[in-house]
C-alpha cells in the first residue's frame, strides 16, 4: 500500500484487492486476480508440510481463474503445473497459461457420467498416479483456500474498521466464507450475503437443464469450502441482471470487472440503498478483460437477449430454496445447515403438496 | 513473501532486528563518578492481543500488546561497588539479579558488584508483568547509577537476556507497540498510544497466579495463526482513530482465540457478562489469571463498571479493581 515498498514479485503486489468506496455507506474490495490469495497460500502450505517440494509438479483441474492464479504463483515459485481442461477454454487464457509454463491437458470428450468434470477429474488422477511426489491444490476443498484470506480480513478491518454487512459471489466456498471467519472474530454480528446464480447446487438448486450463462459464481457440484452456517441471507442473481449490473459498475465506476463482480454489485448495492446507517463491502473478484468479447460486448449482449437499459427491478423472496426462475430471488438463510433449509418449513410444504 | 504487504515497510527482517546495536555507544568513561541509582517501571493488566504475526520477510513470530496499568508499578535502587558480590533484595529476584550483572556488562562495568532493592505492588503471577517490572526496574537503576538512561531497544535485549521472555514495557504506556515477547524486539510500532479505555479488572482464580514464565507456547492452528492479521489491522485503525469500541473488539477476539489453549475458568459468562453491562470488550493476560472489562470513557463507564461488578460478584469474584488508561485526562465538565 505504501508507495515507497518494492514487491518481491508481481503476485505479492497485485494480491490484495483496492479498496473504494462505491457508496457513502459501499466499499468495494477490486481484485486484480482474487485466486491469486488461495493459490499463493495452498502452494505455501504445501511447501511448509512438504506435501510440494521444490521445483516438484502442481496438477489441477480447472479452466478459471484459479488456473491463472495457479500458473502465476508456480511459474515464480519454480514449480511446474499441469492443468486439465475441456474444449470451452478460450485461446487467450490457454495462451497464457501456456505462455507462463503450465502444460494445459485438454479432454476432448465428456465422460459416460459426469459431462466434462469427470472426465477432467478422471484424466487428473491419471497424471497424479504418473508423477510420484505431484501435488493437487484442490480448491473446493482445501482448508487453506478459504484460510488464505485473512490479509484481505486485515486489509478491510484497518480500513474500515467494523463493517457491518459482507457481500460476494459463492463459487468455491473461498472468499466469502473466508473472509467473513475471519472478520466475525471481530464483528460476530456481521452479515454474510452469498451470491449464486440459477441452476447452481451450492443453495440448493438442481443443476438440470441447460449450463449457465453466468460463469464464476455458482456451481454444479456441492464444495465441500462452502460453509453454509456463514450465511445470513442468500441471492440467486440471473445472467442479464449480472451483466448490467457489470456494466453499470464500469459505467458509473470505471471499475472494469467480470460479471460475478457485478452480480455481487448488484445485491451489495440493494443492501446499501435499504440500510442507509450501515456500512456494508462487497468482493469483486477478476478484471473484465476475459469478457471484452462477450459482456462489455453490446452485440454480444443483443445476441444473447440482454438489454443493457433493461430494468434491474426487486429481488423476489422465496420462502425456501427451489429451482425457480425469478430472474432475481433471495431467501433468509439463516445462518442454517444446508440440510436444515432444505428442510425448513417451506420446503417441507412444498413435499407434502 | 508477505501476505500482510500493509505492514511490511514497518516492520524489520529478521536479519536488521539481529544486528546487535554499537555496544561501544553505551560505555560511560571508566572515571564517570557512580552513585546510587534508581528506576521505575508501571506494570500492565495482561494484554490487549497475544499471537502471532508476520514479519516483513514472512517469518511467523510471537507477538502481543500489553495493556498499561497504573495501578501496579516496581521501583528498584542499586549501589553500586568496584568488586565484591552483586546482591540483590528480595533475594528470590534471582531475574533481576542476572539482568544487573548483564547491564553492568553492556556499560563496561565487567567485575563490579553492588546492591539491589526491588520494592512494588505487582501482584506475582498474574501475568501482569512482575518478572518484567522487577528486571527493567532494575536495569534502569543500574544504568541510573552511571548516568545512563538506556534506549528502549537495549533495554528489551538485557530483559531477554535475563528471562527468556518479556514484555513491552520499556516503551512506556505512550506508545503502543506489537513486542516480540520471546525476541525482546519491536516488531511493529503502532504510532501512538491506545486509545482511552477505563477498565475494571479482576482475578479469574481469586488470588491465585500461575507460572507465567514456564508456559510453553501455544500451539496455535494454522487459521489461528491467519486470524490474527485481521486483528492487527482493526487494532491499527483503533490506535489511528483513539477508537475505544474498536480496542474492545481486537480485546475480546483475542481473548476468544486463547480460551481454549489457556482455558480461564466461566470465561463463557464472563464474556456475556460484558456484553449485558455493556463492556466494549474483555481483556486477559493470556499467560496469567487476571482479566479486565473495558470501557468506553464517554459511555458511562462508571454506571457501567458498577452493573458489572454486581454480576461479577454472583459469578464468586469478589475483588475487582478499577482503572483508567488516560494518560491526559480531561478536567470533568463544568455543570
Amino acid at each position: 500500500m505504501s508507495g515507497t515498498l518494492i514487491n518481491a514479485n508481481f503476485v505479492d503486489a497485485v494480491a490484495l484487492p483496492r479498496i473504494v468506496w462505491l457508496r457513502p455507506n459501499l466499499i468495494g474490495l477490486s481484485f486484480t486476480l482474487m485466486k491469486l490469495l488461495p493459490a499463493r497460500f495452498i502452494i505455501r502450505k504445501a511447501l511448509e508440510q512438504g506435501e510440494l517440494r521444490p521445483g516438484g509438479l502442481i496438477a489441477e483441474t480447472t479452466s478459471g481463474t484459479f488456473g491463472l492464479a495457479l500458473a502465476m504463483v508456480a511459474r515464480l515459485g519454480g514449480n511446474r503445473l499441469a492443468l486439465v481442461s475441456d474444449p470451452a477454454i478460450e485461446p487467450p487464457l490457454r495462451r497464457r497459461l501456456e505462455d507462463l509454463g503450465a502444460t494445459v491437458h485438454i479432454v476432448r470428450r465428456p465422460g459416460p457420467t459426469g459431462g466434462f468434470q469427470q472426465a477432467r477429474l478422471a484424466v487428473l488422477e491419471r497424471i497424479l498416479e504418473e508423477n510420484p511426489g505431484s501435488y493437487c491444490p484442490r480448491q473446493y476443498s482445501n482448508p487453506h483456500n478459504p484460510g488464505s484470506y485473512a490479509p484481505c480480513a486485515e486489509l478491510l478491518a484497518h480500513a474500515a474498521g467494523a463493517i457491518d454487512c459482507l457481500v460476494g459471489s459463492v463459487g468455491s466456498g473461498g472468499s466469502v466464507c473466508g473472509i467473513s471467519s475471519y472478520l466475525r472474530l471481530i464483528v460476530p454480528e456481521l452479515n454474510v450475503i452469498g451470491v449464486d446464480t440459477h441452476r447452481s447446487v451450492i443453495f440448493g438448486q438442481s443443476d438440470a437443464g441447460s449450463g449457465r450463462l453466468l460463469r464464476g459464481l455458482g456451481n454444479s457440484l456441492m464444495p465441500a469450502n462452502v460453509d453454509h452456517t456463514a450465511f445470513d441471507s442468500v441471492h440467486w442473481v440471473g445472467a442479464a441482471e449480472a451483466f448490467r449490473a457489470t456494466r453499470r459498475l464500469h459505467r458509473d465506476h470505471a471499475l472494469y470487472m467480470g460479471p460475478t463482480s457485478g452480480a455481487a454489485y448488484l445485491v451489495a448495492d440493494r443492501w446499501a440503498r435499504e440500510n442507509p446507517d450501515g456500512l456494508a463491502a462487497v468482493v469483486l473478484p477478476d478484471e473484465g478483460y476475459r469478457y471484452q468479447d462477450t459482456v462489455y460486448d453490446n452485440a454480444w449482449l443483443e445476441e444473447k437477449g440482454v438489454r443493457l437499459d433493461g430494468p434491474d427491478g426487486e429481488p423476489v423472496e422465496w420462502d425456501r430454496p427451489h429451482d425457480g426462475d425469478d430472474p432475481w430471488a433471495f431467501y433468509h438463510w439463516d445462518r442454517q445447515e444446508y440440510g436444515e433449509a432444505m428442510t425448513s418449513p417451506g420446503s417441507l410444504e412444498l413435499a407434502l403438496r | 513473501m508477505t501476505p500482510a504487504a500493509l505492514l511490511s515497510h514497518t516492520r524489520g527482517t529478521a536479519a536488521e532486528r539481529a544486528r546487535p546495536a554499537p555496544a561501544a555507544a553505551l560505555f560511560p568513561p571508566p572515571d564517570q563518578p557512580c552513585r546510587a541509582g534508581h528506576g521505575a517501571i508501571q506494570a500492565h493488566h495482561g494484554e490487549i492481543l497475544q499471537g502471532i504475526f508476520y514479519s516483513a520477510d514472512g517469518a511467523q513470530e510471537h507477538g502481543l500488546v500489553t495493556l498499561p496499568c497504573g495501578l501496579f508499578a516496581t521501583r528498584a535502587r542499586f549501589r553500586p561497588l568496584r568488586s565484591g558480590p552483586l546482591t540483590v533484595e528480595p533475594r528470590d529476584r534471582a531475574r533481576a539479579r542476572a539482568a544487573a550483572r548483564l547491564t553492568l556488562d553492556a556499560l563496561g562495568r565487567t567485575g563490579w558488584g553492588g546492591s539491589i532493592r526491588i520494592e512494588g505492588n505487582v501482584p506475582l503471577q498474574w501475568g501482569c508483568g512482575s518478572s518484567t517490572t522487577d528486571v527493567l526496574s532494575t536495569i534502569r537503576a543500574v544504568a541510573d547509577a552511571f548516568g545512563v538512561v538506556l534506549e528502549p531497544e537495549w533495554i528489551a535485549r538485557l530483559s531477554v537476556a535475563a528471562e527468556t521472555a518479556s514484555d513491552s514495557l520499556m516503551y512506556g504506556p505512550e506508545r503502543a507497540v506489537l513486542f516480540a515477547q520471546r525476541r525482546g524486539c519491536k516488531l511493529l510500532d503502532l504510532g501512538g498510544p491506545l486509545p482511552a479505555v477505563r477498565v475494571l479488572g479482576f482475578n479469574t482464580q481469586a488470588d491465585h497466579g500461575t507460572a507465567t514464565l514456564s508456559l510453553p507456547p501455544i500451539p496455535y492452528s494454522v487459521w489461528e495463526i491467519e486470524a490474527f492479521q485481521p486483528l492487527l489491522g482493526l487494532l491499527r485503525r483503533a490506535v489511528e482513530r483513539r477508537d475505544a469500541a474498536l480496542l474492545g473488539r481486537v480485546a475480546t477476539a483475542s481473548t476468544v482465540i486463547t480460551q481454549p489453549h489457556r482455558p480461564k475458568p466461566d470465561m463463557p459468562r464472563l464474556l456475556r457478562l460484558a456484553r449485558e453491562v455493556g463492556a466494549v470488550g474483555t481483556q486477559v493476560a493470556h499467560s496469567g489469571t487476571v482479566a479486565g472489562f473495558l470501557f468506553d470513557p464517554a459511555d458511562d463507564p462508571a454506571g457501567r463498571a458498577a452493573r458489572a461488578r454486581q454480576g461479577l460478584r454472583r459469578l464468586g469474584v469478589q475483588r475487582s479493581w478499577e482503572f483508567s488508561t488516560d494518560l491526559d485526562p480531561k478536567p470533568e465538565p463544568v455543570s
